[in-house]
């Protein structure tokens, strides 16, 4: 017979009786668990429904993204010719209709979700890792270095970073995937690293700290098991975001020529080939393509929210 | 304060130095240059070629000797008609004209001549100046004052129906790609509905000539409502694009700032007291929201500057915005060096501006 008992926080209990009735007291085993600080997280993030709506809508489109191109319905490059100039309305062949060459705006949007989710995830992971990297260093390190790393960080926030990002995107992007996510990734580490920076100055001071500098631990081990793990929480946050306004840059950038090469079927570039086709009245071209970025950055944002909530350490469960 | 400013503004200087190094670097390391726009011309020859960039003080395949010139000759330190550190009267060239240095670059300010357009690039920036301030000022004045209004009343009825739409809405929007909102809307209310005009900032039919300029006016003035009128359709758009997004999460932003100061002690006293709801909120909460809001709405400027591309460039309206991506794909330095520098100034300028209104509406705020 096993009976749960609710414990407040962060432990779960299990009583075990061997006993036939509960009034044999001594033969009562308990068990307890404590649920680490991620499980913890995890059982937060469960209960904002909203980050879970978000989750699974992300989750599905990433799904697409993997496996759509071998499903898809078209072949992406077909070309078989529309039958209204500029393309047709969305029927029930082309459910989101076609775009002025014939080709199907579904199977485009399909074969271009992996390129906008990749630019998205890898741009943000490069800026993430640089700026955990320099803001570690720099709120570790102090004094000398960290002035140095912190007016590097100063210079990338002295123009609106949109200017940069297309200067560098124009001059060293040449259309290819892996240089866009280079771009964004190499001039977007500043404001996690001031984050980070912030964290390792706040908790340098906390007590717990003081506690394991107390007993003797090395600042090595102080700086990576205690500090950089309480730091990350609002790390985690900051990039979910950073990843939803990259996949949006990306498309904006594509949509400028500035981006991919135009022969790639990314979101940016059916935005970018529509611009024309709005005054005609192909409304669907540009449509759907925007959809897609808007639902991926609303889904992310979403997460990003629950995210917050659950990395919080001050919330309960 | 006044010798704090000053301290703010010279601590700029080296920030501000660096970012321009940053930029022409980054253009100059990059493959390709201006001189792209004859590779497909035969009729062009290489040696045509090679004196036309020494006419702009370039040359082709910079070492790094030849970037510091390049960079040198448009701050004003490099004399590059003469090839020397020295101006034509032999003293040092970054000296003021006056005490002998030369003419050339941002030190002596001149801001150097636009490759893509042959004309001065602050000739050129001023003459975009207009359309790009009136469309900035016109949406940062609509959106403080809706994000202000929807904020308040958001955290005042907290969690009503209201407060749910206003949340949903902010959600939506701030998750859209600003440029397909705009296209979204020319769609709409240009060319299903015409409702508004959606390229220009004025009608070709009735303009005088270019927005802003000396003939603009004087037409302007024999008819202002006409003329007034025309551009204000023509901003109609524009405006709530850019509008849209930015009043989207700073609703959010001024809602939590005045639910905060909303469960403040001093706001329990004041109802404590007796006064009036309204008295409660506008004298006691809403004057101490006020101060994240405020530091937020002046760094903002800078984020509008940026919006001003994208908004610009889907309305073809003849802004700074429009002019960067002309730029851009001409491959001009110097335009580009232009507007970057004057996007630097905004944001050091304007983050000023949020510490000293921050110091003024903040009493317990002193920066001496």
């Amino acid at each position: 017979m096993t009976s749960r008992i609710e414990l407040p926080l962060g432990v779960e209990a299990s009583v075990q009786s061997t006993g036939p009735g509960p009034e044999r007291s001594d033969d009562v085993e308990v068990a307890l668990k404590s649920l680490g600080q991620w499980q913890l997280a995890w059982k937060r993030f469960l209960r904002h429904r909203m980050a879970l709506v978000g989750l699974a809508v992300f989750s599905a489109i990433a799904l697409i993204a993997i496996i759509g191109p071998i499903v898809a319905p078209y072949n992406p490059i077909d070309i078989p010719g529309a039958k209204e100039q500029g393309g047709d309305p969305p029927t029930l062949q082309h459910i989101f209709g076609t775009d002025d060459a014939g080709r199907d705006v579904f199977t485009n949007i399909i074969n271009g979700a992996h390129i906008s989710l990749a630019v998205g995830l890898f741009s943000t992971l490069i800026a993430g890792v640089i700026g955990v990297i320099v803001g570690a260093l720099a709120g570790a390190a102090g004094g000398f270095t960290d002035n140095v790393l912190m007016r590097i960080v100063d210079v990338t926030f002295a123009v609106p970073l949109l200017f940069l990002i297309l200067v560098a995107a124009v001059f060293f992007g040449q259309g290819s995937v892996i240089s866009l996510i280079l771009v964004f990734g190499l001039l977007q580490w500043g404001l996690i690293a001031r984050l980070v920076r912030a964290q390792f100055l706040s908790l340098r001071e906390t007590d717990f700290v003081e506690a394991a500098r107390a007993v003797g631990v090395s600042n090595l081990r102080i700086t990576f098991r205690h500090i950089l793990p309480n730091a990350l929480g609002p790390v985690i946050v900051v990039m979910t975001l950073l990843m939803a306004s990259n996949i949006v840059l990306e498309a904006f950038v594509s949509f400028l020529n500035f981006g991919i090469a135009a022969t790639e079927p990314t979101w940016g570039n059916a935005l970018s080939n529509s611009q024309g086709a709005m005054g005609d009245g192909n409304w669907w071209w540009a449509f759907f393509p925007g959809m897609c970025i808007a639902l991926t950055v609303i889904s992310i944002n979403f997460i990003g929210d629950g995210l917050h909530d659950a990395l919080d350490p001050r919330a309960r469960l | 304060m006044t010798k704090y400013i000053v301290r703010r503004l010279l601590q700029a200087i080296p920030v501000v130095f660096l970012i321009s190094v940053v930029c022409f670097f980054l253009m100059l390391l990059a493959p390709g240059g201006p001189q792209a726009q004859f590779n497909q011309n035969r009729f062009v020859t290489q040696d045509q070629v090679n004196a036309w960039l020494q006419h702009w003080c370039l040359v082709r395949n910079p070492g790094p000797l030849d970037m510091l010139k390049e960079y040198g000759g448009w701050l004003g330190v490099w004399n590059c008609h003469a090839g020397s550190l020295l101006s034509d009267q032999n003293l040092p060239n970054f000296l003021p004209g006056f005490l002998g240095g030369g003419d050339n670059g941002m030190l002596h300010g001149d801001w150097g001549i636009s490759i893509y357009l042959n004309q001065p690039v602050a000739d050129v920036i001023l003459g975009r100046l207009p359309v790009t301030m009136l469309l900035m000022t016109t949406a940062w004045i609509i959106w403080l004052t809706l994000a202000l209004l929807l904020g308040v009343m958001a955290a005042v009825k907290r969690y009503s129906i209201f407060d749910q739409i206003v949340t949903f809405f902010s959600y939506t929007f701030y998750s859209l790609p600003t440029f397909w909102l705009g296209l979204m809307l020319i769609y709409i209310f240009a060319v299903s509905l015409h409702w508004f005009p959606s390229q220009l900032i004025q009608s070709p039919r009735i303009s005088p000539g270019p927005f802003a300029s000396s003939v603009w006016w004087t037409a302007f003035w024999t008819n202002p409502g006409k003329y007034g009128w025309d551009v204000a359709m023509h901003l109609v758009l524009p405006v709530t694009t850019l509008v849209a997004v930015s009043v989207a999460g700073d609703s959010r932003f001024v809602r939590s700032a005045m639910l905060e100061s909303l469960n403040q002690d001093y706001v329990r006293t004041a109802r404590a007291k007796g006064l009036g709801e309204r008295r409660v909120i506008f004298r006691h909460a809403f004057r101490n929201a006020l101060l994240p809001i405020i530091t937020n709405g002046a760094l903002e400027v800078a984020f509008l500057f940026s919006g001003a591309i994208v908004t610009e460039t889907i309305f073809s309206l003849q802004g700074m915005g429009y002019l960067f991506i002309q730029g851009l794909q001409a491959h001009d330095y110097f335009l580009l060096m232009g507007i970057v520098f004057i996007g630097a100034i905004l944001v050091v300028v304007f983050n000023l501006v949020a510490d000293v209104l921050y110091a003024v509406a903040d009493p317990r705020i002193r920066y001496d």
